[in-house]
Protein backbone atom coordinates (compact mmCIF):
# COMPACT_ATOMS: atom_id res chain seq x y z
CA UNK A 1 0.00 0.00 0.00
CA UNK A 2 1.31 3.25 -1.04
CA UNK A 3 1.19 6.79 1.36
CA UNK A 4 -0.58 9.02 -0.51
CA UNK A 5 0.70 12.23 -1.01
CA UNK A 6 0.07 15.48 1.51
CA UNK A 7 -2.70 17.63 0.20
CA UNK A 8 -4.12 14.76 -2.88
CA UNK A 9 -7.75 13.75 -2.32
CA UNK A 10 -6.86 11.12 -0.41
CA UNK A 11 -5.64 12.99 2.64
CA UNK A 12 -8.61 15.46 2.36
CA UNK A 13 -10.64 11.92 2.32
CA UNK A 14 -9.11 10.72 5.86
CA UNK A 15 -9.49 13.92 7.33
CA UNK A 16 -13.20 14.44 8.10
CA UNK A 17 -13.21 10.68 10.14
CA UNK A 18 -9.86 12.24 12.12
CA UNK A 19 -11.70 15.70 13.14
CA UNK A 20 -15.16 16.08 11.92
CA UNK A 21 -15.25 20.22 13.76
CA UNK A 22 -12.61 20.88 11.49
CA UNK A 23 -14.38 19.18 8.22
CA UNK A 24 -15.92 23.00 6.58
CA UNK A 25 -12.57 24.22 6.14
CA UNK A 26 -11.59 21.60 3.47
CA UNK A 27 -13.17 21.19 0.13
CA UNK A 28 -14.50 18.20 -1.31
CA UNK A 29 -14.99 18.14 -5.01
CA UNK A 30 -18.05 17.40 -6.24
CA UNK A 31 -16.91 14.03 -7.20
CA UNK A 32 -15.42 12.72 -4.56
CA UNK A 33 -18.23 13.44 -2.56
CA UNK A 34 -20.20 10.37 -4.37
CA UNK A 35 -17.43 8.58 -3.77
CA UNK A 36 -16.98 9.12 -0.34
CA UNK A 37 -20.32 7.29 0.86
CA UNK A 38 -22.96 7.77 3.16
CA UNK A 39 -21.55 8.16 6.45
CA UNK A 40 -19.30 11.24 5.18
CA UNK A 41 -22.32 12.94 4.32
CA UNK A 42 -23.81 12.11 7.65
CA UNK A 43 -21.17 13.46 9.72
CA UNK A 44 -20.91 16.58 7.60
CA UNK A 45 -24.30 16.81 8.12
CA UNK A 46 -24.44 16.28 12.02
CA UNK A 47 -21.54 18.90 12.27
CA UNK A 48 -23.92 21.55 10.41
CA UNK A 49 -26.47 20.71 12.78
CA UNK A 50 -24.45 21.06 16.07
CA UNK A 51 -23.28 24.14 14.67
CA UNK A 52 -26.98 25.86 14.12
CA UNK A 53 -27.37 24.34 17.52
CA UNK A 54 -24.42 25.71 19.02
CA UNK A 55 -25.27 29.22 17.79
CA UNK A 56 -28.90 29.49 18.78
CA UNK A 57 -27.72 28.32 22.47
CA UNK A 58 -25.65 31.45 22.07
CA UNK A 59 -27.59 33.65 21.39
CA UNK A 60 -30.20 32.01 24.01
CA UNK A 61 -27.51 32.63 26.53
CA UNK A 62 -27.53 35.78 26.45
CA UNK A 63 -30.95 36.41 27.16
CA UNK A 64 -31.61 34.11 29.82
CA UNK A 65 -29.12 33.00 32.17
CA UNK A 66 -31.79 31.34 34.41
CA UNK A 67 -32.89 28.85 31.20
CA UNK A 68 -28.99 28.36 31.00
CA UNK A 69 -28.45 27.43 34.67
CA UNK A 70 -31.43 24.96 34.73
CA UNK A 71 -30.48 23.61 31.28
CA UNK A 72 -26.89 23.04 32.96
CA UNK A 73 -28.39 21.19 35.96
CA UNK A 74 -30.75 19.06 33.69
CA UNK A 75 -27.81 16.48 33.33
CA UNK A 76 -26.85 15.30 36.64
CA UNK A 77 -30.96 15.82 37.59
CA UNK A 78 -31.71 13.18 34.76
CA UNK A 79 -28.56 10.94 35.51
CA UNK A 80 -29.54 10.82 39.14
CA UNK A 81 -33.40 10.22 38.58
CA UNK A 82 -31.89 7.28 35.92
CA UNK A 83 -30.31 5.95 39.19
CA UNK A 84 -32.56 5.83 41.50
CA UNK A 85 -36.00 5.50 39.48
CA UNK A 86 -35.60 3.06 36.26
CA UNK A 87 -36.67 -0.12 36.96
CA UNK A 88 -33.19 -1.05 35.77
CA UNK A 89 -31.32 1.97 37.51
CA UNK A 90 -28.76 1.00 39.71
CA UNK A 91 -30.00 2.44 42.99
CA UNK A 92 -33.82 1.71 42.11
CA UNK A 93 -33.84 -1.57 44.31
CA UNK A 94 -32.57 0.42 47.70
CA UNK A 95 -34.12 3.62 47.03
CA UNK A 96 -37.54 1.81 46.64
CA UNK A 97 -36.66 0.24 50.16
CA UNK A 98 -35.74 3.41 51.53
CA UNK A 99 -39.43 5.24 50.31
CA UNK A 100 -41.20 1.86 51.94
CA UNK A 101 -39.45 2.50 54.98
CA UNK A 102 -39.89 5.50 55.60
CA UNK A 103 -43.81 5.49 54.38
CA UNK A 104 -44.34 2.43 57.29
CA UNK A 105 -42.48 5.06 59.54
CA UNK A 106 -44.67 7.74 58.56
CA UNK A 107 -47.58 6.08 59.16
CA UNK A 108 -46.61 4.89 62.24
CA UNK A 109 -45.68 8.30 63.80
CA UNK A 110 -49.66 8.66 63.61
CA UNK A 111 -49.83 6.04 66.14
CA UNK A 112 -46.73 7.65 68.38
CA UNK A 113 -48.37 11.08 68.02
CA UNK A 114 -51.29 10.18 70.09
CA UNK A 115 -49.63 9.05 73.08
CA UNK A 116 -50.34 10.68 75.56
CA UNK A 117 -47.71 12.76 77.81
CA UNK A 118 -44.91 12.45 75.23
CA UNK A 119 -41.74 13.46 76.11
CA UNK A 120 -40.52 16.43 74.08
CA UNK A 121 -37.32 14.94 72.70
CA UNK A 122 -39.61 12.27 71.15
CA UNK A 123 -42.35 14.81 69.92
CA UNK A 124 -39.03 16.53 68.53
CA UNK A 125 -37.39 13.30 66.96
CA UNK A 126 -41.01 12.91 65.35
CA UNK A 127 -40.72 16.41 63.34
CA UNK A 128 -37.42 15.40 62.47
CA UNK A 129 -39.04 12.39 60.77
CA UNK A 130 -41.45 14.31 59.30
CA UNK A 131 -39.27 16.46 57.43
CA UNK A 132 -36.75 13.65 56.23
CA UNK A 133 -39.78 11.87 55.06
CA UNK A 134 -41.16 14.83 53.36
CA UNK A 135 -37.85 15.98 52.27
CA UNK A 136 -36.96 12.41 50.35
CA UNK A 137 -40.47 12.42 48.92
CA UNK A 138 -40.20 16.12 47.44
CA UNK A 139 -36.68 14.92 46.37
CA UNK A 140 -38.59 11.54 44.62
CA UNK A 141 -41.15 13.84 43.35
CA UNK A 142 -39.25 16.25 41.16
CA UNK A 143 -36.81 13.28 39.80
CA UNK A 144 -39.79 11.80 38.64
CA UNK A 145 -41.38 14.92 36.98
CA UNK A 146 -37.67 15.30 35.53
CA UNK A 147 -37.57 11.92 34.16
CA UNK A 148 -40.78 11.97 33.08
CA UNK A 149 -41.25 12.35 29.42
CA UNK A 150 -44.56 13.49 29.53
CA UNK A 151 -44.40 16.29 32.60
CA UNK A 152 -47.89 17.32 32.75
CA UNK A 153 -49.32 13.77 31.96
CA UNK A 154 -47.14 12.92 34.76
CA UNK A 155 -48.52 15.41 36.93
CA UNK A 156 -51.80 14.62 36.49
CA UNK A 157 -51.90 10.85 36.26
CA UNK A 158 -52.55 8.15 39.00
CA UNK A 159 -48.93 7.93 40.39
CA UNK A 160 -48.12 12.02 39.81
CA UNK A 161 -51.49 12.81 42.35
CA UNK A 162 -50.32 10.16 44.72
CA UNK A 163 -46.53 11.37 44.84
CA UNK A 164 -48.61 14.81 45.42
CA UNK A 165 -51.10 13.68 48.22
CA UNK A 166 -47.59 12.35 49.78
CA UNK A 167 -46.11 16.09 50.35
CA UNK A 168 -48.74 18.60 49.46
CA UNK A 169 -50.59 18.54 53.14
CA UNK A 170 -47.34 19.02 54.76
CA UNK A 171 -46.23 22.24 52.79
CA UNK A 172 -50.09 23.33 53.22
CA UNK A 173 -50.66 22.88 56.76
CA UNK A 174 -47.05 21.89 58.40
CA UNK A 175 -47.12 19.22 61.01
CA UNK A 176 -50.91 19.27 61.97
CA UNK A 177 -51.77 16.92 59.24
CA UNK A 178 -51.69 13.75 60.98
CA UNK A 179 -54.74 11.68 59.44
CA UNK A 180 -53.92 13.40 55.54
CA UNK A 181 -50.25 11.31 56.12
CA UNK A 182 -52.17 7.78 56.44
CA UNK A 183 -52.48 8.72 52.18
CA UNK A 184 -48.94 7.85 52.18
CA UNK A 185 -50.13 4.34 52.28
CA UNK A 186 -51.69 4.33 48.61
CA UNK A 187 -47.52 4.81 47.51
CA UNK A 188 -47.03 1.19 48.47
CA UNK A 189 -48.85 0.63 45.08
CA UNK A 190 -45.93 2.08 43.57
CA UNK A 191 -43.11 -0.06 44.77
CA UNK A 192 -45.01 -3.33 44.39
CA UNK A 193 -45.39 -2.24 40.48
CA UNK A 194 -41.47 -1.54 40.72
CA UNK A 195 -40.54 -4.93 41.96
CA UNK A 196 -42.96 -6.28 39.31
CA UNK A 197 -40.63 -4.44 36.84
CA UNK A 198 -37.54 -5.34 38.53
CA UNK A 199 -38.21 -9.37 38.39
CA UNK A 200 -40.17 -9.10 34.65
CA UNK A 201 -37.12 -7.09 33.46
CA UNK A 202 -34.62 -9.96 35.22
CA UNK A 203 -37.07 -12.57 33.22
CA UNK A 204 -36.73 -11.01 29.89
CA UNK A 205 -32.76 -10.99 30.79
CA UNK A 206 -32.57 -13.87 30.99
CA UNK A 207 -34.78 -15.24 28.39
CA UNK A 208 -32.56 -13.37 26.40
CA UNK A 209 -29.72 -14.68 27.38
CA UNK A 210 -31.18 -18.33 26.88
CA UNK A 211 -32.11 -17.30 23.09
CA UNK A 212 -28.37 -16.47 22.47
CA UNK A 213 -26.78 -19.41 23.98
CA UNK A 214 -29.58 -21.11 22.20
CA UNK A 215 -28.49 -19.29 18.82
CA UNK A 216 -24.88 -19.79 19.42
CA UNK A 217 -25.54 -23.56 19.66
CA UNK A 218 -26.88 -23.68 16.62
CA UNK A 219 -24.63 -22.02 14.80
CA UNK A 220 -21.30 -24.57 16.27
CA UNK A 221 -24.08 -27.46 15.03
CA UNK A 222 -25.10 -26.27 12.16
CA UNK A 223 -21.40 -26.18 11.43
CA UNK A 224 -20.67 -29.47 12.41
CA UNK A 225 -22.92 -30.71 10.69
CA UNK A 226 -22.05 -28.74 6.95
CA UNK A 227 -18.67 -30.14 7.75
CA UNK A 228 -19.36 -33.51 8.32
CA UNK A 229 -21.60 -33.39 4.58
CA UNK A 230 -18.68 -32.07 3.09
CA UNK A 231 -16.50 -35.25 4.44
CA UNK A 232 -18.96 -37.32 3.48
CA UNK A 233 -19.25 -35.85 0.13
CA UNK A 234 -15.14 -36.50 0.28
CA UNK A 235 -15.46 -40.01 1.19
CA UNK A 236 -18.17 -41.02 -1.26
CA UNK A 237 -15.94 -39.45 -4.00
CA UNK A 238 -12.96 -41.68 -3.13
CA UNK A 239 -15.07 -45.03 -3.97
CA UNK A 240 -14.58 -45.97 -7.39
CA UNK A 241 -18.62 -44.47 -9.10
CA UNK A 242 -18.35 -46.99 -12.04
CA UNK A 243 -16.97 -50.48 -13.47
CA UNK A 244 -14.02 -50.10 -15.33
CA UNK A 245 -15.29 -51.04 -19.13
CA UNK A 246 -14.13 -54.18 -19.68
CA UNK A 247 -14.88 -56.50 -22.49
CA UNK A 248 -16.24 -59.94 -20.98
CA UNK A 249 -17.74 -58.56 -17.65
CA UNK A 250 -19.78 -56.30 -15.55
CA UNK A 251 -19.63 -54.65 -12.60
CA UNK A 252 -21.89 -52.61 -9.88
CA UNK A 253 -21.46 -51.57 -6.40
CA UNK A 254 -23.14 -49.37 -4.02
CA UNK A 255 -22.94 -48.14 -0.22
CA UNK A 256 -25.36 -46.86 2.09
CA UNK A 257 -23.88 -45.21 5.21
CA UNK A 258 -25.66 -45.83 8.40
CA UNK A 259 -24.36 -42.40 9.97
CA UNK A 260 -23.29 -39.37 8.19
CA UNK A 261 -19.46 -41.05 8.04
CA UNK A 262 -19.40 -44.73 6.74
CA UNK A 263 -16.78 -47.31 7.29
CA UNK A 264 -17.43 -49.72 4.23
CA UNK A 265 -16.00 -49.71 1.13
CA UNK A 266 -15.32 -50.88 -1.68
CA UNK A 267 -13.26 -50.90 -4.99
CA UNK A 268 -12.57 -51.60 -8.28
CA UNK A 269 -8.80 -51.73 -9.20
CA UNK A 270 -7.81 -51.93 -12.81
CA UNK A 271 -4.30 -54.28 -12.42
CA UNK A 272 -1.38 -53.65 -14.99
CA UNK A 273 -1.60 -57.16 -15.96
CA UNK A 274 -5.26 -56.93 -17.48
CA UNK A 275 -7.06 -58.31 -14.53
CA UNK A 276 -9.44 -56.61 -12.27
CA UNK A 277 -9.20 -56.00 -8.37
CA UNK A 278 -12.80 -56.18 -6.53
CA UNK A 279 -12.55 -55.24 -2.84
CA UNK A 280 -15.55 -55.41 -0.35
CA UNK A 281 -14.39 -53.81 3.46
CA UNK A 282 -16.07 -53.26 6.66
CA UNK A 283 -14.28 -50.91 9.58
CA UNK A 284 -15.30 -51.81 12.93
CA UNK A 285 -17.65 -49.01 14.63
CA UNK A 286 -18.89 -45.75 12.60
CA UNK A 287 -18.81 -42.75 12.05
CA UNK A 288 -15.19 -40.48 11.81
CA UNK A 289 -12.87 -42.84 13.22
CA UNK A 290 -14.38 -45.82 10.92
CA UNK A 291 -14.42 -43.07 8.33
CA UNK A 292 -10.55 -42.31 8.38
CA UNK A 293 -9.82 -45.66 8.54
CA UNK A 294 -11.18 -46.80 5.77
CA UNK A 295 -9.98 -43.93 3.66
CA UNK A 296 -6.59 -45.64 5.26
CA UNK A 297 -7.14 -48.75 4.12
CA UNK A 298 -8.66 -48.03 1.13
CA UNK A 299 -5.51 -46.11 0.06
CA UNK A 300 -3.19 -48.90 1.23
CA UNK A 301 -4.19 -51.81 -0.11
CA UNK A 302 -5.60 -49.97 -3.47
CA UNK A 303 -1.76 -48.92 -3.66
CA UNK A 304 -0.75 -52.22 -2.60
CA UNK A 305 -2.56 -54.06 -5.20
CA UNK A 306 -0.57 -53.17 -8.25
CA UNK A 307 2.87 -54.75 -6.67
CA UNK A 308 1.31 -58.16 -5.45
CA UNK A 309 -0.14 -60.37 -8.31
CA UNK A 310 -1.89 -62.77 -5.16
CA UNK A 311 -4.54 -61.20 -3.18
CA UNK A 312 -3.23 -63.26 -0.29
CA UNK A 313 0.12 -61.65 -0.34
CA UNK A 314 -1.89 -58.06 -1.00
CA UNK A 315 -3.74 -58.25 2.40
CA UNK A 316 -0.87 -59.45 4.25
CA UNK A 317 1.30 -56.44 3.52
CA UNK A 318 -2.04 -54.00 3.52
CA UNK A 319 -2.21 -55.78 7.52
CA UNK A 320 1.33 -54.86 8.52
CA UNK A 321 0.69 -51.38 6.91
CA UNK A 322 -2.57 -50.96 8.64
CA UNK A 323 -0.81 -52.09 12.24
CA UNK A 324 1.18 -49.55 12.25
CA UNK A 325 -1.20 -46.46 11.89
CA UNK A 326 -3.85 -48.19 14.31
CA UNK A 327 -4.03 -46.02 17.57
CA UNK A 328 -7.77 -46.74 17.80
CA UNK A 329 -7.46 -50.54 17.61
CA UNK A 330 -10.01 -50.58 15.01
CA UNK A 331 -9.50 -53.29 12.98
CA UNK A 332 -11.57 -53.88 8.96
CA UNK A 333 -12.81 -56.83 7.32
CA UNK A 334 -11.80 -57.52 3.93
CA UNK A 335 -12.58 -59.79 1.18
CA UNK A 336 -10.19 -59.09 -2.34
CA UNK A 337 -10.76 -60.69 -5.22
CA UNK A 338 -8.57 -60.53 -8.40
CA UNK A 339 -10.40 -61.69 -11.52
CA UNK A 340 -9.57 -62.38 -15.33
CA UNK A 341 -11.47 -61.73 -17.75
CA UNK A 342 -10.33 -63.28 -20.34
CA UNK A 343 -10.23 -66.75 -18.28
CA UNK A 344 -13.01 -66.10 -15.85
CA UNK A 345 -10.36 -67.17 -13.10
CA UNK A 346 -11.16 -65.46 -10.07
CA UNK A 347 -8.66 -65.48 -7.19
CA UNK A 348 -9.39 -64.66 -3.65
CA UNK A 349 -8.18 -63.59 0.03
CA UNK A 350 -10.38 -63.34 2.58
CA UNK A 351 -9.67 -61.20 6.02
CA UNK A 352 -12.56 -61.82 8.61
CA UNK A 353 -15.33 -60.77 5.82
CA UNK A 354 -18.67 -62.40 5.13
CA UNK A 355 -18.10 -65.11 2.56
CA UNK A 356 -19.42 -63.90 -1.08
CA UNK A 357 -21.60 -65.94 -3.20
CA UNK A 358 -22.19 -67.01 -6.85
CA UNK A 359 -25.10 -67.62 -8.41
CA UNK A 360 -25.09 -70.12 -11.56
CA UNK A 361 -27.12 -69.56 -14.31
CA UNK A 362 -29.32 -72.53 -13.53
CA UNK A 363 -30.18 -70.48 -9.98
CA UNK A 364 -27.60 -72.78 -7.55
CA UNK A 365 -25.57 -70.42 -5.02
CA UNK A 366 -22.02 -71.32 -4.25
CA UNK A 367 -20.80 -69.74 -0.67
CA UNK A 368 -17.39 -68.47 -1.52
CA UNK A 369 -16.09 -70.59 1.54
CA UNK A 370 -12.34 -71.23 2.69
CA UNK A 371 -10.34 -71.13 5.36
CA UNK A 372 -10.02 -66.71 5.95
CA UNK A 373 -7.47 -64.60 7.29
CA UNK A 374 -8.12 -62.78 10.49
CA UNK A 375 -9.61 -59.45 9.85
CA UNK A 376 -7.03 -56.61 8.93
CA UNK A 377 -5.19 -54.51 11.44
CA UNK A 378 -5.54 -56.57 14.48
CA UNK A 379 -2.15 -57.98 14.89
CA UNK A 380 1.05 -58.37 12.76
CA UNK A 381 2.21 -61.62 11.07
CA UNK A 382 -0.96 -62.76 9.72
CA UNK A 383 -1.15 -65.10 6.76
CA UNK A 384 -4.08 -65.00 4.17
CA UNK A 385 -4.56 -68.29 2.22
CA UNK A 386 -5.42 -67.35 -1.33
CA UNK A 387 -7.91 -69.84 -3.12
CA UNK A 388 -8.96 -69.96 -7.23
CA UNK A 389 -12.14 -70.86 -8.10
CA UNK A 390 -13.30 -69.61 -12.04
CA UNK A 391 -17.00 -67.89 -12.67
CA UNK A 392 -18.48 -69.42 -15.77
CA UNK A 393 -20.26 -67.25 -18.81
CA UNK A 394 -23.59 -66.06 -17.11
CA UNK A 395 -22.40 -66.61 -13.39
CA UNK A 396 -22.65 -63.34 -10.91
CA UNK A 397 -20.62 -62.86 -8.04
CA UNK A 398 -21.91 -61.19 -5.11
CA UNK A 399 -20.03 -59.34 -2.68
CA UNK A 400 -21.68 -57.41 0.80
CA UNK A 401 -21.28 -56.24 4.14
CA UNK A 402 -23.10 -57.65 7.16
CA UNK A 403 -25.54 -54.37 7.20
CA UNK A 404 -27.32 -56.04 4.43
CA UNK A 405 -28.43 -59.27 6.26
CA UNK A 406 -28.16 -57.61 9.24
CA UNK A 407 -30.81 -54.85 8.68
CA UNK A 408 -33.29 -55.16 11.35
CA UNK A 409 -36.98 -54.55 10.75
CA UNK A 410 -39.23 -52.98 13.88
CA UNK A 411 -39.99 -56.21 15.17
CA UNK A 412 -36.52 -56.28 15.41
CA UNK A 413 -36.15 -59.39 13.32
CA UNK A 414 -32.78 -59.47 10.81
CA UNK A 415 -33.02 -59.46 6.93
CA UNK A 416 -30.93 -62.34 7.16
CA UNK A 417 -29.15 -64.40 4.50
CA UNK A 418 -32.01 -66.39 3.14
CA UNK A 419 -34.13 -63.15 1.83
CA UNK A 420 -30.61 -61.81 0.38
CA UNK A 421 -30.20 -64.85 -1.68
CA UNK A 422 -34.22 -65.38 -2.72
CA UNK A 423 -33.41 -61.80 -4.52
CA UNK A 424 -30.25 -63.05 -5.69
CA UNK A 425 -32.40 -65.98 -7.55
CA UNK A 426 -35.32 -64.22 -8.38
CA UNK A 427 -36.19 -64.01 -12.14
CA UNK A 428 -35.19 -60.43 -13.73
CA UNK A 429 -32.92 -58.27 -15.17
CA UNK A 430 -29.96 -60.24 -14.58
CA UNK A 431 -27.30 -56.70 -14.88
CA UNK A 432 -25.04 -56.15 -12.24
CA UNK A 433 -26.63 -52.75 -10.90
CA UNK A 434 -30.43 -54.13 -11.44
CA UNK A 435 -29.56 -56.44 -9.35
CA UNK A 436 -28.39 -53.96 -6.61
CA UNK A 437 -30.91 -52.04 -7.04
CA UNK A 438 -33.49 -55.26 -6.12
CA UNK A 439 -31.49 -56.00 -3.09
CA UNK A 440 -31.18 -51.95 -1.49
CA UNK A 441 -35.08 -51.82 -2.23
CA UNK A 442 -35.54 -55.01 -0.42
CA UNK A 443 -33.36 -54.51 2.27
CA UNK A 444 -35.10 -50.86 2.60
CA UNK A 445 -38.57 -52.26 2.46
CA UNK A 446 -37.79 -54.76 4.97
CA UNK A 447 -36.25 -52.54 7.78
CA UNK A 448 -39.26 -50.21 7.20
CA UNK A 449 -39.07 -47.16 9.77
CA UNK A 450 -36.61 -49.10 11.63
CA UNK A 451 -33.12 -46.76 11.71
CA UNK A 452 -30.09 -47.74 9.49
CA UNK A 453 -28.00 -49.54 12.63
CA UNK A 454 -25.19 -50.22 10.29
CA UNK A 455 -23.30 -49.50 6.77
CA UNK A 456 -25.36 -50.92 3.84
CA UNK A 457 -22.69 -52.22 1.02
CA UNK A 458 -22.58 -54.33 -2.19
CA UNK A 459 -20.52 -55.08 -5.13
CA UNK A 460 -21.70 -57.10 -8.03
CA UNK A 461 -19.49 -58.57 -10.98
CA UNK A 462 -21.10 -60.75 -13.87
CA UNK A 463 -19.07 -62.60 -16.39
CA UNK A 464 -21.02 -62.27 -19.47
CA UNK A 465 -22.63 -65.07 -22.02
CA UNK A 466 -20.58 -64.90 -24.81
CA UNK B 1 -27.69 -54.28 26.53
CA UNK B 2 -27.69 -55.41 30.38
CA UNK B 3 -24.35 -57.08 32.18
CA UNK B 4 -24.89 -59.35 35.31
CA UNK B 5 -21.72 -60.74 37.08
CA UNK B 6 -20.61 -63.55 39.27
CA UNK B 7 -17.63 -64.46 41.19
CA UNK B 8 -16.75 -67.93 41.68
CA UNK B 9 -13.57 -68.28 43.82
CA UNK B 10 -10.84 -66.07 41.89
CA UNK B 11 -13.07 -66.08 39.00
CA UNK B 12 -15.06 -63.31 37.64
CA UNK B 13 -17.88 -64.05 35.33
CA UNK B 14 -19.20 -61.42 33.04
CA UNK B 15 -22.61 -62.31 31.48
CA UNK B 16 -23.63 -59.69 29.02
CA UNK B 17 -27.25 -59.90 28.15
CA UNK B 18 -29.42 -59.12 24.37
CA UNK B 19 -27.52 -57.20 21.62
CA UNK B 20 -23.82 -55.76 21.77
CA UNK B 21 -24.06 -53.39 18.84
CA UNK B 22 -22.19 -49.94 18.29
CA UNK B 23 -24.71 -47.90 20.82
CA UNK B 24 -23.88 -50.14 23.92
CA UNK B 25 -20.00 -51.25 23.12
CA UNK B 26 -18.90 -48.14 24.59
CA UNK B 27 -20.54 -48.86 28.01
CA UNK B 28 -19.56 -52.47 27.99
CA UNK B 29 -16.08 -51.76 27.36
CA UNK B 30 -16.33 -49.72 30.61
CA UNK B 31 -17.60 -52.33 32.47
CA UNK B 32 -14.73 -55.05 30.87
CA UNK B 33 -11.90 -52.34 32.07
CA UNK B 34 -13.42 -52.16 35.96
CA UNK B 35 -13.38 -56.29 36.12
CA UNK B 36 -9.90 -56.62 34.54
CA UNK B 37 -8.80 -53.82 36.77
CA UNK B 38 -10.10 -55.89 39.68
CA UNK B 39 -9.24 -58.64 38.29
CA UNK B 40 -5.62 -57.60 38.63
CA UNK B 41 -5.60 -58.03 42.30
CA UNK B 42 -8.10 -60.43 43.40
CA UNK B 43 -9.08 -62.57 40.73
CA UNK B 44 -7.50 -65.16 38.20
CA UNK B 45 -9.61 -65.12 35.47
CA UNK B 46 -12.08 -63.39 33.64
CA UNK B 47 -14.81 -65.53 31.32
CA UNK B 48 -17.58 -63.96 29.46
CA UNK B 49 -20.27 -65.63 29.54
CA UNK B 50 -22.21 -65.20 26.23
CA UNK B 51 -25.07 -67.61 26.61
CA UNK B 52 -27.71 -64.69 26.77
CA UNK B 53 -25.24 -62.71 23.94
CA UNK B 54 -28.15 -62.64 20.67
CA UNK B 55 -25.61 -60.14 18.92
CA UNK B 56 -22.47 -58.79 18.20
CA UNK B 57 -21.50 -56.03 15.87
CA UNK B 58 -17.91 -55.07 14.55
CA UNK B 59 -18.14 -52.81 17.44
CA UNK B 60 -18.77 -55.41 20.41
CA UNK B 61 -15.97 -57.39 18.82
CA UNK B 62 -13.71 -54.58 18.80
CA UNK B 63 -14.64 -54.53 22.63
CA UNK B 64 -13.28 -58.24 23.24
CA UNK B 65 -10.15 -57.67 21.15
CA UNK B 66 -9.46 -54.73 23.52
CA UNK B 67 -10.11 -57.12 26.42
CA UNK B 68 -7.98 -60.30 25.09
CA UNK B 69 -5.39 -57.68 24.82
CA UNK B 70 -5.52 -56.08 28.18
CA UNK B 71 -6.06 -59.91 30.10
CA UNK B 72 -3.09 -60.46 28.35
CA UNK B 73 -0.95 -57.77 29.53
CA UNK B 74 -2.03 -57.50 33.09
CA UNK B 75 -1.55 -61.65 32.67
CA UNK B 76 -5.40 -62.44 33.56
CA UNK B 77 -6.57 -65.24 32.12
CA UNK B 78 -9.54 -63.85 29.70
CA UNK B 79 -12.00 -67.03 27.61
CA UNK B 80 -15.56 -66.27 26.43
CA UNK B 81 -17.85 -69.12 26.47
CA UNK B 82 -21.48 -70.13 25.46
CA UNK B 83 -21.55 -68.49 22.34
CA UNK B 84 -24.94 -68.88 20.72
CA UNK B 85 -24.71 -69.69 16.64
CA UNK B 86 -25.15 -66.06 15.46
CA UNK B 87 -22.66 -64.92 17.63
CA UNK B 88 -20.03 -67.75 16.97
CA UNK B 89 -20.57 -67.15 13.34
CA UNK B 90 -19.02 -63.72 13.38
CA UNK B 91 -16.26 -64.84 15.70
CA UNK B 92 -15.48 -67.54 12.95
CA UNK B 93 -15.57 -65.55 10.19
CA UNK B 94 -14.00 -62.35 11.28
CA UNK B 95 -10.82 -64.80 12.42
CA UNK B 96 -11.70 -63.59 16.39
CA UNK B 97 -12.15 -66.97 17.48
CA UNK B 98 -8.15 -68.09 16.40
CA UNK B 99 -6.71 -65.20 18.45
CA UNK B 100 -9.18 -65.50 21.60
CA UNK B 101 -10.07 -68.26 23.95
CA UNK B 102 -13.83 -69.69 23.21
CA UNK B 103 -15.21 -72.66 25.26
CA UNK B 104 -18.00 -74.07 24.05
CA UNK B 105 -19.78 -73.83 27.94
CA UNK B 106 -19.40 -72.61 31.22
CA UNK B 107 -18.01 -75.58 33.10
CA UNK B 108 -15.45 -76.21 30.15
CA UNK B 109 -14.46 -72.36 31.04
CA UNK B 110 -14.11 -72.56 34.53
CA UNK B 111 -12.68 -76.29 34.38
CA UNK B 112 -9.54 -74.70 32.39
CA UNK B 113 -10.04 -71.23 34.39
CA UNK B 114 -6.50 -71.07 36.42
CA UNK B 115 -7.02 -72.27 40.22
CA UNK B 116 -4.19 -70.20 41.80
CA UNK B 117 -4.01 -66.40 41.35
CA UNK B 118 -1.36 -65.39 38.34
Amino acid sequence: MTLPAAGTSQSRRTLPFANTDRLPEYTIAQGERVRLGASVQQTRGSVQDRAQHEGKSRRSMSMAPARRAAQALTAPVRGLAELLLLPRGRYARAFENLILALIVLSVASIGVETIPGLPGWAARALRIEEIVVVGVFSLEYLLRIVAAAEKRAFIVSFNGLVDLLAIAPFFLAGFDTRWLRLLRWLRLLRVLKLQTHILEATVAERTRELADKNAALERAQAQIKAELEVARALQMAILPAAFPATAGCDGAARMIPATTMGGDFYDFIELPDGRIGLVIADVSGKGVPAAFFMAVARTNLRDLAAHHADPGACLAETNEVLCTQNPLDLFVTVFYCVFDPGSGVLTYANGGHNPPYVHHPDGSVETLDGAGGLALGVMPGVVFPDHTTRLLPGDRLLLYTDGVTEAFNPSDEAYGTQRLLAEVQAPGDGAAAALIERICRSVTSFAGTAPQSDDITLTVLTRKAP
Amino acid sequence: MNVRFERLALTTLVIPEGRLDFGAAAAFQRHIEEVLAGAATASAAVIIDCSALDYVSSAGLRVFLLAARAAQRAGTSFALCALKPAVREVFELSGFSRIICVHTDRATALASAPREPA
